[in-house]
């Protein structure tokens, strides 16, 4: 069984622009990490450093300037549990539309864990955000 | 509004504060929603409102103890997938917002 999580956005800005954002070294330290290293071709390495000293690597694995970009990611070490990113873009009249598909394989998420301190040890071990979470 | 137990568990792991007060209770045995606002940058009154989420999903409970309220986690199962679930998606939601917000500040 494959787990995946999905969102969708609409984004101000045209094609372009947004594709900058979610492609760029520098736009993606905007809002996405403190640190980030990326070439952005099929292929490419990329590296995403967080504010807590969290770390994830990536490897792209598809790019269609202005419609698609997906990588895998994972943190140090841990190449063989690597999730899987997708990003999609789309002209609508309101904006552009992002869907993000994110998926981890067969085998590595989708297994029963029966206790809490299993929890606990994911959530810790994700990237943690809440330096720029709202705290509502 | 009625919910399956499963999706209340996957709503209060989804946010990040609530993630945060599980984190803070897995370390100390009990707490109350005032030593929790004191450790943690969230308001007194955002506590409160977000224990009641974990209470209503089963994840916390409280007690009395003398004129205290006492909170703690109370284990439960999870499935593994429901935990990557709701914070994987939870990531997301916060990170498409920030990215909305820098695009926005660009367009005026």
């Amino acid at each position: 069984m494959q787990v995946t999580v999905r969102r969708e956005v609409v984004l101000p800005g045209d094609a372009e622009e947004v594709w900058e954002a979610l492609t760029s070294a520098g736009r993606l330290a905007e809002w996405f990490a403190c640190e980030v290293e990326l070439d952005a071709r099929p292929g490419g390495r990329g590296v995403f450093r967080w504010g807590d000293g969290s770390v994830r690597h990536a490897r792209v694995e598809a790019v269609e300037p202005g419609r698609r970009f997906a990588f895998l990611w994972f943190e140090t070490g841990e190449e063989s549990a690597a999730t899987r990113v997708e990003l999609e873009l789309e002209e609508t009249e309101d904006g552009i539309r992002v869907a993000v598909t994110e998926s981890a394989p067969a085998g590595v998420r989708a297994s029963v864990a029966g206790e809490w301190s299993w929890g606990l040890t994911l959530l810790a071990s994700l990237p943690r955000l809440h330096a720029h979470a709202r705290m509502t | 509004m009625t919910h399956e137990p499963g999706e209340q568990v996957f709503h209060a792991l989804a946010d990040s504060t609530r993630r945060t007060l599980i984190g803070y209770l897995s370390q100390h045995e009990t707490a109350t929603a005032t030593e929790l606002a004191a450790d943690l940058p969230v308001t007194r009154q955002a506590v409160a409102k977000h224990l009641h989420s974990l209470e209503e999903a089963g994840l916390v409970d409280r007690r009395r103890v003398g004129r205290e309220t006492r909170y703690r986690l109370t284990p439960r199962p999870l499935t593994e997938a429901m935990v990557w679930m709701a914070s994987v998606g939870g990531q997301w939601d916060e990170r498409l917002e920030r990215l909305r917000l820098v695009l926005e500040r660009e367009g005026l």
